[in-house]
Formats: C-alpha cells, structure tokens, sequence
C-alpha cells in the first residue's frame, strides 16, 4: 500500500471542467470552490482548486464526469504498473485486414427433395450461415423450424426473438460483428422489420433477409401474393435505401439465390432480400447442391470486438449534416454499382419473341406454361423473368423490346411488378411499349389458362387498334 | 487510466475542445457512469474483448468516447444487437447501455427477453427520470407529481406508476445479478463504480446476464443546479427507486457456446444430401395422352395422409431423374377442412405446379370428390375411397372412376393411418404410372419405420395394388401412359 503521502494530487484541465462542482463536495479537506471566473475558451465557470491541504484522496477525480476534466497528477501511482501517461490509450493498432471467405468443394451428390423454404435454409447453411433470428410466421416458418434442427449439430444458433423487431436488431448485431445473418419472414413480420433494415442499409451491415410473401394488406391472409413488392425495392425503412431484391420462382432458385444473397450482401455491405411468395415457400421440389460450399471469412470493417477490430464502428447516425450527405452520396454511388452489375433474369423463348410476358416468382411458372401453349398456338411468346426486382433487369429487357408488340405482365399483386417495370424502362428514357396486363392478388395466383386468355386479348387489342 | 480514446475524433471531428470533452451538460450522471465503465474495462483487461453497444438518447455518442468495439444501436433495440453480437462472438464481453425511454419504454420486449434468455451479457441502465435528448419528456420512470414538458401539471396516475425496471428485473429468473446504486455522493459513487465493475467482470467469466441500474441526475431538464439535482435524487429518486442489490444468485455457468462447423461432410449430412442414390427402375418416362406433363391432386380431410402421399409421389418421380412439385392446397381450396396437394411429374421440367385441371384425382373423402372431380381433365382418372364415399357423383362419361376402399383396407391390416399408402398402391394398380418398384422405394424413404412400420406400409401398398387391378380389370389398365 502506497503511502498517503506518495498518493497523486488532482490536476484540472480547467477547459474541460464544466462547473458541476460534484468534486466540491467531494472534498473533504475542502480544497475546491465554485469559480467565479468565466473561462475565455468554455464561456463556462471552471472550479478553482487550493491544493495546500489535499491528501490526495482521489475522490474530486472519482466524482468528475470529464474524462479529462479532473484527472490524478504525475505523482507516483497507486496502481503499481499503470502507465504513467495521464491521458488516454497509447495509438490504435494496425486496422485488421480482411479475411476473406473459403469457397470448400462439394462432392456430387443425388438432386435433393426440398421444400422451398427448406431449400433456402439449405442455401444458407452452404453459404457458411450459422446464425439465424427469427419470429415464426406463416407461410416462412418452415425456414426457420428447419434451421432450429439443424444448426446445433452445426455449431450453430438459432434465438427465436421476441418479435420481428428484435429480430432484425439480433441480425444488425451479427452482421456487425461480421458474420453471416439471416432469417425467414413473411410480408407482415417484414413490415416490422424496415427500421432494422434502415439502419443495416446506413450502418452497411450485410444480412440476408428471406420474406415468404403472402396476402396483404394488414393481416390480410396466408395465401400468396406478390405484395411486397414495392416494399422490398424502394420502401426498405426509412431514408435513401435500397438493397439488391432476389426473386426465385423454383425450390432450386431459392437454394441458389439464397446462397447467392450471402455473397452479394458481405460484397456491398449491405441487407439483401430474397423475396418470395407463400406458394414457393411451401412448394417441394427437385434442388442440387452447388459445387462448393462457403467458410466466412472476417471483414476488415467488423465489430467482433478483439484488438485487431477495435477501432471499428457500426453506425448509421452522422449528426453533421455534410457528413451525412458526403455518406448518402456514396451509398448513392454504391446502388449504382450494384444497380450495373447484379442486374439479372432468365429468357425463356426470348429471342424471337413479338408478345413477351414479364412474371416471377410463382406466377412466372405459370406463365412458361401458357408461353408453351401460346407457341403450340403459332403465337410468337416469350417469357422474361426478372431474377432481381431491383435492379430491375432492363439492360437485358431492352433489346427485346424492339421485336415484341406487346408485353404482358403477369403477376399476382395489383401492378407492383408492372410499376417497377415501368420505372426502370422511364429511368432508361426508353419508350413504354404497349403494356396489357394479367392480375391476381388476395392469395390467388393467375392461372395458365387466364394467362393464355391474356395474351389472347391482348394481341386482339393490338390488331384493332392496328 | 482508462479506455477513454486519447483524442474524440468522432465528436465533431475532434474540432477544438471537443477532442477532450464530452457533450453532455454539466453535472449529468453519464459521465460518471462512463468513467467507472471505462475504468472496470481497464482494470479487468477487457478492453480488446469489449463491445459497447450505444443506445439512442443522451448517450447516443457513447462511441465518441470509447476505445473498444463500437456499434450504435435503434431506440429501445441495445439487448437485442448485443444479444446478435453475443452470439457471433461469444468471446466478446458486450456492453449495452441504455436510458430510461430507451430500455423501460421503447425497449421493454428486447430487455424483457435478454433477461429472461439469461445470456452472459452487461446491461447498464441509466435512470434519470425523464427523456434527455428530445427535450425533457415523461419517462417510464418519471416520479408522480414530477412536471415534464409532457406533464406539465405533474405525473399523476392517469399516466401510469413509475416502472421500477430493477425490481422487474430481479423477479426473473434469467438474470444472476440485479444492483439499484446512484451517483450523488462519495459513497453512493464508489458502489456504483463496484457495481459496474461486476457486471462486467460477471460476463468476463461466462456467469449470466447482469442488470445494474443507475440513478442519475439531469440538471437541465430538472431545471436545477447540479447540486441540487443531486440532492434531488437522493431525496426524491431514491426514495420511489430504492437503492441496493435487488438479486445476487450463483446461477449456473451458461456453458459452452457453439463452434461453428464448416466440414462438407457435416452440412451435407444436415441437409439430407448422404444418402445412398435411390435406385431407378424406369427405362424412360411414361407417355400418356396429356403429354410431357403429368398432373395429379390428392385430396382428403386434413390428416388423411393427402400431402404425404404426395410428396412420396414427388419423390419417387425425382428419384428417378424426372422433375416434380408438390405444393399444398392454398386460398379456398383450403377452407371446409379439406387438405389438398397437386403433384406435377415432367419429363424435363415442370413448368405450372398447380394442378387445378388434373389428370389424376384421388380422393380421400366425399368432399373432395365432389369439390375436385368435376375438374380432371376428359380421359383422366379419379380414384377414391368406397369405404367412405358410397355414391359418387356422375364425372364426365370420358373420367374413369375407380372406388377403391382405402381405409378398410388400411384398417384390416391394423393401422388405420396407412390408408394413404394404400391409395398409392391404387394409383400403381390403376394406372402403371411408374414401375411398381419406384413407388415402393419412395414408400420406403419417405415413411421409413414411421407408423405402422416398413413391412405393414410394403403391404398396404401391394393390397391396394391388387384391389385397384381387380376393379380396374388388369395392371395399368387405363393404358394411356405406357
């Protein structure tokens, strides 16, 4: 035990005193007033201290709330081994550098019978997620039951949150600290989410979000319907958001774009959304296995909270107004990057194609049928599927334009698939082409033979007008 | 020493003073609370474990000040990223630090659950009796009588009781260690400094979730000087929040925490993918009037065994390198108890899953018949269970009906709930869709040992077989897929 006498005695830093005066009556020897003089640099009222009669108790520097404000002095220390530097930590370490993920082989194995939900769940696990937060909710919660089974033996977690809220805050948590997050919801469950997804988009925390879509609005029903939408691609919470939205419309789409959806979110820093609808959920079908599976690795900006990472920060908020507009602006830059390399879609009989019908999800399976018995019928059909709703695919739409008459969208919402459509196509300052329509919603889905009516009509229309 | 960062370079860009001083208003009781966080993370050797998560409110900036993993969470949301941060990194000692609107208003269900989960994880919560940063508001934890700007006429009880977190805290089971302290004087401080340093040393060591809430002064909205806020508390806050340790218990260790595994191996075991192929027994795909497609409804009441049946279908097609769906019923088709499923079975691949034209109906019950049977295309087949359904009702002359009496012969081998493997066996008498073989092995995989066992399954399987051939007047008579 040091003698009292070798104790330290407090130094004020008196531009960091803001006045409180907790350390007064602290004091017992009574060695602080109250100032009086107005400090030229604070316009505040530093303490004044009289040190004459100190002991060196310590208890003013205990009671200042400043970190540099009340400080011990260069006196020897009480704590043997403390640094003698009154201020603050020696400089930061090296910034970490990242370590990049592993693609491991597969061997080749027979094609898989999976559920659609379960296909996805199956597509993160190769993806290298262990980490999954979710909320059941139907038509989603076969994603999630499967993942409660499976990640233990995986060293894996599963936390069933406390509602949707908390489930995406849990992955903006795991993201953060840099590993691969997921979960599985539906429409509703999402509605809750967009907070969350705001700040992941702001923080740029990656995280992959598998919303089973179903009837809307409000509880609407669990039936499925293209509703979110319009949600996914431009309402993502508040603020400038965007984030890549995935659309499978097979069991093996959602394994593949599922899969796909880890590697684009950790590539951007950034939420990615697979959407879909509540019969692709729920439907079994024929799935492989991609020919490799992923070990993460750790980016260089994650919060894990070792010394290689400690000066990271996750953080959406930038209270100075240029701050926050020099990070808008690059978010901007980053959706403009994304929006020109991760268009994607899948043509079906395109090439010649004069009437095209534009579908996903379940809907676009639909649609194949009818293009089959359109082109049974001599009718030049095509189908365009966009893969990802935003971007919407128009690079690959464009060119096609020019042949087709017509284009038919099919979809099972009231039009949200077209609006993106004809977002993207104004955007380009490309020319409307004539635009019919075949629309389910509530749960039903357009049926081939409604589609082949469609398609009929609507080229019946066309030769009129003509 | 501490783990306050030398200079603030996230506090306006450490522009002037604000390189060395915080932002909160003189006389606030974060600051404090921040100097005894920091000094516990110095003096335990955590400093390179720690994740401070901050909250919104006054203490939004926590990551302006300190010199350890960061990340800044939603109002109300800090348990819940830490309880994300926890689990991806067990190793790291998070920090969640809130304030009153922020943990015992906004943030109730994501501390409510992080509490009871028990999780090793370190919950300041800082109580001073009224919203900070947006200007003065009631809080949970606003005193009755207390004027705010949102009750100016002072609390009363039309606007609820104060919430005493610490105490609710405490009556859970999950938390292992609940304190109350305060900051208003040298005493109170050094226990609340204690406290602090508990909390995270509980973590450190893998213990549980601790709870340590902190009375603390707001001269600016209490409009007071800080002595006499601080004086406040003691008189006032203290005595509506009382002070003290509220649980202490040993708890049991949280134990191991995962690791995660990444062997090829072990996550195609997960995923189903070990298996050993199934064998195929088809020299090609069937070839039936209705083309490279074939689409088939089961239908029953739900627990009739409907979906399972289907998806063995969908198997056994798969297994034998064709494509196939099987979606459950949805929308109206699901109303009225009845539990349907459409298979499709393509050569290549299936392009509608839904089958609400089929060209095989079986069913299960009466409803469903009548729901479904008018549906199936001309020249297609219906099967159902004469057990229950006596009158069928007339189809189009073209369907061919074929009453097979599934549960009765289910219940004569004793296990009622096969009656949908014997309707299987029907389809094969009836129709040859596949080899015999190929529904038998999907039987097999499919349902394994599960009810009435694989022996009693083969057997349900084969009887119905043998029923649908003696009704139908030959294997496969239907003839239109050969």
């Amino acid at each position: 035990m040091a003698a009292v006498a070798e104790r330290p005695r407090p130094v004020l830093h008196q531009e960091y005193c803001k006045g409180c005066g907790r350390c007064i009556e602290a004091c017992t020897p009574g060695c602080i007033e109250a100032g009086t003089a107005i400090h030229p640099l604070t316009g505040l009222l530093p303490v004044t201290l009289h040190l004459e009669s100190c002991n060196g108790c310590g208890l003013c520097v205990e009671a200042c709330p400043e970190p540099y404000g009340m400080v011990a002095g260069d006196a020897p220390r009480l704590s043997p081994g403390a640094s003698p530097r009154p201020f603050g930590r020696p400089p930061r370490e090296p910034a970490a550098a990242d370590e990049p993920a592993e693609r491991v082989a597969l061997p080749e194995t027979r094609p898989l019978m999976l559920k659609g939900a379960h296909a996805a769940a199956v597509g993160a696990l190769l993806a290298g997620c262990r980490h999954v937060y979710g909320y059941p909710i139907t038509p989603s919660t076969d994603g999630a039951e499967l993942m409660a089974r499976l990640l233990p033996g995986l060293g894996g977690t599963f936390v069933q949150a406390v509602s949707e809220v908390a489930t995406v805050n849990m992955m903006y948590g795991c993201g953060g600290a840099g590993r691969p997050a997921m979960t599985f919801t539906s429409s509703p469950g999402f509605s809750l989410m967009l907070e969350g997804i705001s700040f992941m988009i702001g923080a740029e925390v990656p995280g992959v979000f598998v919303n089973v879509m179903r009837g809307g609005p409000g509880l609407g029903n669990i039936g499925p319907e293209q509703s979110d939408v319009k949600l996914a691609c431009h309402g993502l919470g508040h603020g400038h958001t965007q984030a890549v939205v995935l659309a499978p419309s097979t069991p093996q789409e959602m394994l593949d774009l599922t899969f796909l959806a880890f590697e684009l979110s950790f590539r951007y820093r950034n939420p990615v959304v697979v959407l879909a609808d509540g019969y692709l959920g729920q439907m079994t079908g024929r799935v492989r296995l991609p020919p490799a599976l992923v070990r993460p690795g750790l980016p260089a900006w994650a919060v894990p909270g070792d010394a290689a990472h400690r000066q990271n920060l996750i953080c959406s908020f930038h209270l100075a107004e240029p701050d926050l507009e020099a990070h808008n602006h690059r978010l901007t830059e980053k959706y403009r990057r994304i929006a020109a390399a991760e268009q994607r879609a899948d043509l079906y009989r395109c090439e010649d194609a004069e009437v095209l019908l534009v579908a996903c999800h379940m809907p676009a399976r639909m649609a194949k049928g009818a293009v089959r018995v359109l082109r049974g019928e001599g009718v030049a059909a095509g189908l365009f599927r966009p893969q990802t709703l935003w971007p919407f695919p128009v690079d690959a739409l464009r060119p096609l334009l020019g042949r087709a008459r017509r284009v038919v969208v099919v979809e099972a919402s009231e039009g949200q698939l077209e609006d993106e459509l004809r977002l993207a196509l104004a955007r380009e300052g490309t020319a409307l082409p004539a635009l019919a329509h075949v629309r389910r919603c509530g749960g039903m889905l357009p049926s081939q033979r409604e589609i082949v009516e469609g398609v009929r009509a609507a080229l019946r229309a066309g030769e009129a007008r003509a | 020493m501490s783990t306050f960062y030398e200079r603030f370079e996230r506090h306006d860009h450490a522009a002037g003073l604000k390189a060395k001083s915080t932002h909160y208003c003189a006389g606030c009781g974060h600051g404090l609370v921040h100097r005894y966080l920091s000094e516990a993370i110095e003096e335990l050797g955590l400093q390179d474990r720690t994740v401070a998560v901050s909250p919104v409110g006054c203490a939004v900036f926590l990551y302006y000040y300190f010199d350890v993993g960061n990340t800044q969470a939603a109002h109300g949301r800090a348990p819940a990223v830490a309880i994300g941060h926890k689990t991806a990194n067990p190793e790291a000692v998070v920090v969640s630090y809130q304030g009153d609107g922020d943990l015992a208003s906004i943030g109730l269900a994501e501390i409510v659950q992080a509490a009871q989960l028990g999780m090793p994880l370190s919950v300041i919560f800082v109580n001073n009796a009224v919203y900070g940063m947006t200007g003065g508001q009631m809080a949970p934890t606003t005193l009755m009588g207390q004027r705010t700007t949102t009750s100016p006429a002072g609390r009363d009880r039309h606007m609820g009781q104060p919430l005493k977190m610490a105490e609710m805290m405490a009556g859970m089971e999950g938390p292992i260690y609940v304190e109350r302290v305060a900051l208003y004087d040298a005493k109170q401080r050094v226990r609340a400094r204690k406290a602090v340093r508990k909390a995270l040393q509980l973590q450190a060591e893998g213990k549980g979730f601790a709870f340590v809430e902190v009375l603390a002064e707001c001269p600016t909205h209490l409009k007071m000087t800080p002595a006499e806020a601080e004086r406040w508390v003691r008189d006032e806050l203290a005595a509506a929040f009382p002070l003290g340790v509220k649980k202490e218990v040993a708890g049991t260790a949280w134990g191991a925490w995962p690791v995660p595994v990444f062997e090829p191996e072990a996550v195609l075991r997960a995923a189903g993918a070990l298996a050993e192929p199934a064998p195929r027994f088809c020299a090609g795909f069937p070839h039936t009037a209705f083309g490279p497609d074939v689409a088939v409804k089961l239908a029953g009441a739900g627990g009739d065994g409907a979906q399972t049946a289907a998806l063995v279908l969908a198997r056994a097609a798969i297994a034998e390198g064709f494509d196939a769906t099987s979606i459950p019923s949805y929308g109206p088709e699901s109303r009225g108890g009845t539990s349907s499923a459409d298979v499709r079975i393509a050569e290549e691949e299936v392009l509608s899953p839904a089958a609400p034209a089929p060209h095989v109906l079986v069913a299960f019950n009466a409803p469903s018949l009548s729901r479904f049977g008018p549906a199936v295309v001309p020249g297609g087949l219906v099967l159902y269970d004469s057990s229950v359904i006596a009158d069928p009702p007339a189809l189009d002359p073209s369907v061919r009906l074929l009453g097979v009496p599934f549960a009765e012969i289910a219940l004569e081998l004793g296990q009622g709930m096969a009656k949908n493997v014997v309707a299987l066996g029907a389809l094969q008498g009836a129709s040859g869709l596949f080899p015999e073989e190929t529904l038998l092995a999907a039987v097999r995989q499919g349902l394994g040992d599960r009810g009435a066992g694989a022996a009693l399954h083969e057997e349900a399987f084969r009887r119905g077989v043998r029923a649908a051939e003696a009704q139908a007047g030959g294997a496969g008579a239907f003839g239109w897929w050969h």
